[in-house]
């Protein structure tokens, strides 16, 4: 059997129990081959992983399509909504002509990002005030040096990477971003549920630091991985050039 | 499993893919409800749990499962719905949840992709590069595992050898690009 042949069928688990041990001799005797094979495996890897981003995003988009329940926003909040957009807009328009400025960038695109690990709203009985409810709890009320605290403590005790992400966003919260940093590096080695989304603080974090060359590798990191706020990313770099 | 449904997953033809989608989401939002989560939550879960059940029509896995793609859906959910609430439990009260009682059976599933390494990192950007027809050739090859057969049959290709010359040009395009 030809050798490309073999590498096909290895590629798709297609080889009988005869071919693997053809295949299996020819990888310890033939360097040349060996090498082949490398490089159909990772081409394997690399295009396996294309393919999940893309299929990622394609269900991102089939699901914003779905129209969603209505929210019970109370006329007040409708105000408030109003004038920030008005101000936001004649910031915008005072800014235009000059490069923007990175402290506005940063004050415009960062919210500190929603609790999903522990939403105190549903907290039903009181018995489990635990140091991971307070710490969230402290994080949702928006008493930032108190859950920073917490979250410290608690990611030297369990080590859950999540605890990183939310230091992060909290410190930032703050403006103390130079401290962010690292524990959003560090979130991005780990893989949660979470690790998506930290390259759009780390670039927030950037820009508060007004490291421009490095937020926007970063913003390119998270357009190309069409990653979580890629929109806004894009609309941010635009506002570098 | 139905047999059309996991042709679809692997296929992944954008307007299939939003009908299996929408055939399910509705049922599985009503389903997630009596767990206690919010609406965001169960939007989220549904979402990974539809990418979940599609990686395990590229493995192969669901060739040999005898339940309905309903069921199984259903089942990867409610394993990630139980994964959340347990993120959650230190600090909330879910004794409610515990009389919940559906026939669903939850299906493990672990999310187990890898980062890329530098060198298949670089290999990516070249990938990037090739043409679309390539693009398209080489991921129904790779990644969702069609024979040459296959994509004769669900492609607009007239035979397997003119698949395999241009699977062949493909590849060479590629090898020239890391060579330079």
């Amino acid at each position: 059997m030809e050798h490309e042949e073999l590498i096909e069928k290895y590629v798709q688990n297609k080889l009988s129990s005869k071919e693997e041990l053809v295949f299996i001799q020819l990888l310890e005797s033939d360097p040349a081959f060996k090498e082949k094979v490398t490089l159909h495996i990772n081409l394997k890897k690399v295009i396996e992983y294309e393919d999940a981003v893309n299929f990622r995003n394609l269900i991102a988009t089939i699901e914003e399509k779905v129209e969603k329940p209505i929210q019970k926003y109370s006329y007040t909040k409708w105000l408030v909504a109003a004038s920030i957009a008005l101000l936001l807009g004649l910031t915008y328009f005072f800014n235009m002509n000059q490069k923007a400025d990175t402290d506005t960038l940063f004050a415009q695109n960062f919210e500190p990002y929603r609790n999903v690990i522990a939403p105190s709203i549903r907290s039903g009985s009181a018995n489990h005030q635990d140091e991971k409810t307070l710490a969230f709890l402290a994080y949702d009320k928006g008493e930032y040096k108190t859950a920073i605290a917490l979250f410290s403590k608690l990611y030297i005790k369990t080590k859950e990477p999540y605890y990183l992400f939310y230091k992060a966003n909290a410190l930032l919260k703050l403006e103390r971003a130079k401290e962010a940093i690292p524990l959003l590096l560090e979130h991005l080695k780990t893989k949660d549920t979470l690790t998506q989304k930290t390259n759009w603080y780390l670039a927030l974090a950037y820009i508060k630091l007004k490291e421009r060359q490095k937020a926007k590798v970063i913003l390119k990191k998270v357009i190309d991985n069409k990653s979580y706020k890629n929109k806004e990313a894009k609309e941010l770099i635009d506002k570098f050039e | 499993m139905e047999q059309n449904h996991i042709n679809t997953l692997r296929l992944s033809n954008p307007k299939e893919i939003s009908k299996l989608y929408y055939a399910n989401r509705a049922v599985f939002l009503n389903f997630g409800k009596k767990y206690g989560l919010d609406y965001d939550d169960l939007t989220d879960i549904y979402q990974e749990a539809f990418i979940a059940l599609r990686k395990h029509a590229l493995s192969g896995k669901l060739n040999t499962v005898k339940s309905s793609l309903k069921t199984y859906l259903f089942g990867i959910g409610k394993f990630m719905i139980y994964d959340r609430l347990k993120e959650q439990r230190k600090t909330t009260s879910y004794e409610a949840t515990l009389h919940v009682s559906d026939e669903v059976e939850p299906i493990v599933y672990e999310d187990n992709t890898q980062e890329l390494t530098i060198e298949q990192q670089l290999l990516r950007t070249f990938f990037k590069k090739l043409g679309k027809k390539c693009q398209e050739m080489l991921t129904l090859f790779y990644s969702r595992g069609l024979s040459i057969d296959d994509i004769v049959e669900f492609s607009g290709y007239t035979s397997s050898s003119v698949v395999r010359s241009q699977k062949s040009r493909c590849l060479k395009t590629l090898k020239e690009m890391i060579k330079s």
